[in-house]
């Protein structure tokens, strides 16, 4: 599904990662961990065609080159990015948001867009599978949600967009145990052999509720390990240092 | 320079002596100061006299030609309405309402007392007006559907000037939701310099509405005086994108306690418009409140302005007065100038402005985009969500929802 061959990227004259490679497959739950400043989310960032970063090397998505392809046309492809600081919007009302969301991906697919009634049916089921409150679903796109809100809001739009490859970056940051069950429930119910995700944490607790098939280290800028969900059991313990 | 007006007292019909005598008057005092020009302090962001004389060739007064337009209603929801055309009465409709609670009638001009002359445009007004309307609710009456006013110009007002003077009275706790709806899309240039004096009493509301609909070729003059009494509350909503040139100067006199006023604000300027909202709110009575949130968009090489001023009298203690502007300024040929002030005499108050100009943010839009929206339609759902929220405090769903949709396509068009 998605494979990145020495990709390179910088930005403000920051060479941050310097020639990444990676192989996701259909099915398969990838996490990468690493030290702050590592490229973590600059890897998160590339992938989702955020401007700014000149990059080097291929990424390949399902056999399409993803360098030609804006951050939109990435997202109507199957490719959703959890991010870590989801944007407060103020004005930007969240139904009307997902809405707007789901319709222009279904539109770009060739797929009927929703009309709100179906809509509203839908994301009332959605939203009650991570125990969100309808009224927040009224409120102004993530103003004044707690973390734990942004984050289970952003849980919300990968179920209600079903994409193919879905990255998560820090999403465990600042939710709470109860909040972390909900998220991993969310994603796990979600996994099948269709889909595939790259999980970006820098801890293990997030991965003993949702379980990688792979661990990947990065280090600045490369994979300097990979490994089994043993990996990160064992970086718990003696941290990245004995690595890097 | 060569003058471009030619304006004739003659025209206007039925006036006594006296009436033609106070007229000529203001003409003369017109024809001594011209157009408001930027050596004025409260036109200096707005040269009108030489915004018109660049626009113009040659501008007359109007002669009432007694035709009417089709009317064409809204149907988004129910509403009585009072029809204007070229400022003249036409029509008037309230059959939602009781009967004996309202009265509605042409502008009398023969009970005019002085209105406060506040610049030329208003002599200009005092001397050529004819047309307008009076409205006046009585106690206790709530009406039960919103008023349109339905300003109408025929498309033959070529080179011309409207003027006229409208009327409102709220009597005693007596409520009213009034839209002002300009619908013209006449391509020929033409100007509109209206006075409206609204006078709300005790426990009094009204929510007044200022919409335009679509585009023209209009430069609009608006001045509107509010005066209210104990308790009573006046809530502006101005929505009034697509005339070339407008500038709306609101006075509100918050005359005794407990009256509150708020001035909400939603512009998307595009091309080569002109906009400027001018408020004075003077607080001269004791626990008053007043609000302004005034927003802009100023696309291309457009221009927004807004002067505002917050005065509060010595005895005007516990007065809470906060006024907002905040502009996004997307081309770099668009222009935003804001000039707040506060004038304070009294010692307990909460008074306070903030004014801030800026880009779109990038990030949002990013994160919008990730979503599978494109470019596009995330700057305009941005720009809606900025404009959108100074709606969000009016209660009327189906008016709200209306409103929502025309700044939607206000929006949309550009």
């Amino acid at each position: 599904m998605l494979n990145i061959k020495n990709l390179e990227a910088t930005i403000d004259n920051k060479h941050i990662l310097k020639g990444l490679n990676l192989n996701i497959k259909p099915g398969e739950v990838h996490a990468i961990m690493g030290p702050n400043g590592s490229g973590k989310s600059t890897l998160a960032n590339v992938l989702s065609g955020k401007n700014g970063y000149e990059t080097k090397g291929d990424i390949k998505y399902n056999g399409e080159s993803l360098s030609k392809l804006s951050t939109e046309e990435r997202a109507q492809k199957g490719i959703f990015l959890a991010f870590q600081y989801p944007l407060e919007i103020p004005g930007v009302n969240t139904n009307i948001f997902l809405r707007t969301s789901l319709n222009s991906v279904r539109k770009a697919n060739g797929e009927k867009e929703l009309d709100t009634l179906t809509f509203l049916k839908l994301i009332k089921e959605k939203a009650a599978e991570l125990g969100i409150d309808e009224k927040f679903l009224s409120r102004q796109l993530n103003v004044g949600f707690s973390g734990g809100e942004k984050k289970k809001n952003e849980i919300l739009q990968m179920k209600l967009l079903q994409p193919k490859l879905s990255i998560l970056d820090e999403t465990d940051s600042g939710l709470d145990i109860d909040a972390l069950r909900i998220v991993a429930d969310g994603v796990n119910s979600y996994k099948n052999k269709d889909n595939a995700f790259l999980i970006i944490t820098h801890y293990q607790r997030l991965l003993d509720y949702i379980k990688p098939d792979f661990i990947h280290v990065l280090s600045n800028g490369k994979i300097i390990k990979t490994g089994n969900a043993e990996l990160g059991v064992q970086l718990e313990k003696t941290g990245y240092s004995n690595l890097v | 320079m060569k003058q471009y007006y030619d304006f004739k007292i003659e025209k206007i019909k039925d006036l006594s002596s006296d009436e033609i005598d106070l007229r000529k008057k203001n003409l003369d005092l017109f024809y001594r100061y011209g157009f408001p020009n930027k050596k004025d302090e409260d036109w200096k962001f707005s040269d009108l006299n030489s915004i018109l004389s660049k626009n113009f060739k040659n501008i007359v007064n109007n002669v009432f030609i007694p035709k009417e337009k089709n009317l064409k209603l809204i149907d988004e929801f129910e509403h009585n309405f009072i029809s204007l055309l070229n400022g003249r009465l036409i029509s008037s409709d309230f059959s939602h309402e009781e009967k004996g609670k309202i009265s509605v009638g042409n502008f009398n001009f023969k009970k005019e007392k002085n209105l406060d002359k506040k610049n030329s445009l208003n002599f200009l007004n005092h001397a050529l007006a004819s047309g307008g309307f009076s409205l006046e609710i009585y106690e206790n009456y709530k009406l039960k559907r919103p008023l349109v006013i339905y300003n109408n110009f025929s498309n033959s007002l070529k080179e011309t000037i409207v003027n006229y003077k409208n009327s409102i009275i709220l009597n005693e706790n007596s409520e009213l939701n009034l839209i002002n709806y300009i619908d013209n899309s006449s391509k020929e240039n033409f100007m509109v310099n209206t006075i409206e004096n609204i006078k709300m009493k005790k426990d009094s509301f009204l929510n007044n509405i200022l919409i335009n609909n679509s585009k023209c070729n209009g430069y609009f003059y608006k001045y509107i005086k509010s005066d209210l009494e104990k308790n009573s509350q006046l809530e502006n909503y101005l929505i009034s994108s697509g005339l070339k040139f407008n500038k709306l100067d609101i006075e509100i006199n918050l005359n005794e306690e407990y009256s509150k006023s708020s001035v909400f604000s939603a512009l998307n300027l595009v091309n080569d418009e002109h906009q400027e909202i001018k408020t004075r709110i003077n607080h001269h009575a004791p626990n008053c409140n007043s609000f302004q949130k005034i927003k802009n968009v100023l696309n291309n090489e457009s221009k927004g302005v807004y002067q505002g001023k917050i005065f509060v009298k010595n005895i005007a203690q516990k007065t809470d007065a906060y006024q907002l502007s905040r502009a996004l300024i997307l081309d770099d040929a668009a222009e935003f100038d804001a000039k707040p002030e506060l004038e304070i005499y009294a010692d307990d108050v909460k008074c306070s402005h903030g004014s801030t100009s800026g880009s779109i943010d990038l990030d949002s839009i990013y994160y919008l985009k990730s979503r599978g929206i494109p470019e596009k339609d995330a700057f305009k759902m941005l720009i809606n969500g900025f404009l959108g929220e100074i709606l969000e405090k009016l209660t009327e769903e189906k008016l709200k929802n209306f409103l929502v949709k025309k700044l939607e396509r206000q929006i949309n068009e550009h």
